[in-house]
């Protein structure tokens, strides 16, 4: 099962990068496919939270100067209705505030524009292994839990309703 | 019309009050000087012409009594009878000669007017004076002395008579006075060189003669000016015009009327008027002494107000041009580092924009090189040496990009304005550890470092980064100068520091490398300057490193000397 999962997470990796830059995403989304990578692209803030919205994602990749919901907005959007998703903030501003204030909103990463692919690529995949280990450990307290709910069913139904 | 330059304004005003100012008091002090003066001075000789006259009155009036008291005399010890007989006249008049010379002749009249007996050198007996107007005054009044008159002789005399009433009849003696004996004891007088004295009548006419100038009988010019009647001595001291005053120095002139200083007294035995006067410029004399003198102070005094008034106004005016120039340099300080700061931001905005596109040019660059390897191993692309070349090109690409984001981080680096973290820093270690890391880099170059810390160096107020990455440039700029002109040989670099005053610390980055061009040391700090070669430098380090002082609140400054080395100076605050 453990083995299964991790080839799940690295195969199925799923990536969304989002930024104003048409031409950026159609380059980088052919290469990354073409590593393996299953990647989404979005053009502006909004786009991104909707396809957040349908699909399981795993990592993002934001920009931050982009017409419409900024990525700072963005960023705050997203941590606060799916805190597992890694989010790494790739920008040509690259100023003390943005880096600082980014970090605090849960960001996994500042990187400055331009960063080489190698780079980037290895950011994203730091980022893939730290979603996969928080996912696992979800899934392990979880599945704890279950185990122990099994012993005691009462108060697992207790939590069942808790959560709808 | 031609402006004038605010200079020359300016030195117009500072000349005219530095010479105004001084004067005016200057000149009143010798205008109150000079009227004091003036006023003592008349006053004096104005007394003294007063004493003089008085004296002078009193021996001319001494004269006609003594004279009319000897006829008198005469009268009351002899007989009409006795006198009538001229023998007997003759003895009587030669007696009077022994007293006085000034008698000329002497008469006897009756009652009628008869000239009964004379002794003199005219033939005058048995004329009538019965209707001259003398005879008449002298009948009625008992005594008379006359005008200066031409008479029966027709030459000018004055004479003296006295009446004598003896039992039922009166009768007459009369003496002729020796006018030119008169005149010159009336004309004896000395005051000065031009002092004169004479007499005149009621009616203004010249009983004795002027020494300048009129004759007897004639009318005194200024007549209508001196007869008047008053008591003891009067004095006129004429007008005060400037010609007049200052007459003297504009060479001699005839004197008027006006240019005499006069006294005048009436005579008690006589209605006439005793005129004393004396040229003013003679008068006054003591007064030209002192108006010399005066002169002399004024003109000196003036020459060296206005002597200092020039020296002063042109070492102020020199300071002023000093100072003008401080300010149009600091003042060019103050906007090339504001320009400086606008230029960083702008330049900042550009590197944001940039790196947009660079990321792109990556993205497609990363795409290429993928598809080009798997094509490669794929084995679909058999051309080797278009291969080659195509990776080279591509690979150039990536270069560039580099190249051009090392660019824009520098800008970036330039244009932000992070609060820097100040601290004390004790430079006698920290210098010495940024060394450290140059020191391979120096070795290999045969460049050898020198470190000179004072050791009164108090610790320096800053940003251990940022004063890093300052002392970190300079010392790599040093570096490359100095392989620039020696090579691998004979290279110097010293980093020194030492209070600079009390509030300041100087660290200076000297080296020994080629130097820096006057046509480009204005620029050294300037964003994008460099000599180095294309690709080589950004020519941002030193403008970053200007900034990033002048952040720190301090200074920045350069001097060079064209083939023998280059000194950066950093100018920082003092801890405490």
């Amino acid at each position: 099962m453990h083995t299964q999962h991790a080839e799940y997470w690295i195969t199925n990796m799923k990536l969304l990068i989002v930024d104003d830059e048409e031409r950026f995403l159609q380059s980088t989304k052919k290469l990354l496919d073409r590593k393996g990578f299953d990647v989404r692209t979005a053009p502006g803030g909004e786009e991104c939270l909707e396809i957040l919205e349908k699909e399981r994602i795993d990592v993002v990749v934001l920009d931050i100067k982009m017409p419409g919901i900024g990525g700072m907005e963005s960023l705050k959007r997203i941590k606060r209705r799916h805190p597992t998703i890694e989010v790494i903030m790739l920008t040509g501003h690259g100023t003390g505030e943005y880096a600082v204030d980014a970090l605090i909103w849960g960001a996994a990463d500042f990187l400055l524009k331009p960063i080489s692919m190698p780079e980037l690529i290895a950011k994203v995949e730091e980022a893939v292994a730290r979603r996969h280990v928080l996912e696992e450990k979800i899934r392990l307290a979880r599945a704890i839990k279950a185990e122990s709910d099994e012993s005691e069913p009462d108060k697992s139904v207790n939590n069942e309703n808790r959560k709808e | 019309m031609k402006q004038e330059t605010p200079e020359k304004t300016m030195r117009k005003t500072i000349l005219s009050s530095l010479i105004l100012i001084p004067i005016i008091p200057f000149i009143l002090i010798i205008a109150i000087g000079y009227v004091g003066s003036r006023i003592s001075i008349e006053n004096r000789t104005v007394e003294s012409m007063q004493r003089i006259v008085e004296d002078h009155r009193q021996m001319i009036d001494t004269f006609l009594r003594e004279r009319r008291t000897n006829l008198e005399f005469v009268i009351n010890t002899h007989q009409y009878e006795y006198l009538s007989k001229g023998r007997n006249l003759d003895s009587v008049y030669h007696n009077l000669r022994t007293i006085s010379n000034a008698f000329v002749d002497l008469g006897v009249f009756d009652e009628e007017g008869l000239h009964v007996a004379y002794h003199g050198p005219y033939q005058l007996e048995g004329k009538i004076y019965k209707d001259e107007p003398w005879f008449k005054e002298v009948m009625e009044t008992g005594m008379h002395i006359s005008d200066v008159f031409l008479g029966f002789r027709d030459y000018p005399h004055f004479i003296i008579a006295v009446k004598k009433e003896e039992n039922d009849r009166s009768w007459v003696l009369r003496a002729t006075i020796d006018t030119h004996i008169f005149n010159t004891m009336v004309g004896r007088i000395r005051i000065g060189e031009t002092g004169e004295a004479y007499i005149i009548n009621r009616e203004g006419l010249f009983q004795t003669q002027p020494r300048t100038g009129g004759d007897l009988l004639e009318k005194d010019p200024a007549r209508a000016m001196y007869l008047r009647s008053h008591e003891g001595v009067k004095t006129y001291t004429g007008t005060r015009d400037f010609i007049r005053e200052f007459g003297w120095f504009f060479g001699p002139t005839n004197p008027g009327i006006q240019d005499y200083l006069v006294a005048t007294t009436w005579l008690k035995e006589k209605d006439w008027l005793l005129v004393a006067r004396q040229e003013k410029r003679d008068a006054f004399s003591g007064l030209s002494a002192t108006m010399y003198l005066i002169g002399a102070i004024s003109i000196i005094g003036t020459a060296g107000i206005v002597f200092i008034a020039f020296n002063q106004t042109g070492r102020l005016l020199n300071r002023i041009r000093e100072v003008s120039g401080e300010k149009a340099t600091l003042e060019n300080q103050l906007i090339h580092a504001t320009r400086l700061a606008e230029l960083g931001q702008m330049a900042a905005g550009f590197a944001h924009e940039i790196n947009n596109p660079l990321q792109i040019i990556r993205s497609e660059y990363a795409l290429v090189d993928f598809i080009l390897k798997e094509m490669k191993e794929k084995r679909e692309i058999t051309n080797e040496e278009a291969l080659e070349e195509l990776e080279d090109s591509i690979r150039q690409i990536i270069v560039q990009v580099e190249r051009c984001s090392g660019i824009t981080q520098a800008i970036l680096k330039f244009g932000r304005h992070s609060e820097p973290q100040i601290e004390d820093i004790e430079l006698s270690g920290f210098i010495p550890e940024i060394t450290e890391t140059i020191s391979n880099k120096a070795s290999v170059n045969g460049i050898s470092i020198k470190q000179i810390i004072d050791e009164k160096t108090p610790p320096v107020r800053a940003d251990k980064g940022q004063l890093q990455q300052v002392l970190l440039n300079l010392f790599n700029n040093a570096i490359d100068a100095i392989v620039d002109r020696h090579g691998s040989q004979g290279g110097k670099l010293s980093v020194s520091a030492k209070p600079s005053d009390d509030a300041w610390i100087d660290i200076a980055v000297q080296d020994n490398g080629p130097g820096i061009s006057p046509e480009n040391i204005d620029k050294i700090f300037s964003p994008f300057f460099t000599t180095k070669a294309p690709g080589k430098g950004t020519g941002l380090g030193l403008s970053v490193c200007y900034g990033i002082v002048e952040n720190l609140g301090g200074k920045m400054t350069v001097s060079s000397q064209p083939g023998r080395g280059t000194t950066f100076t950093i100018r920082l605050p003092a801890s405490g």
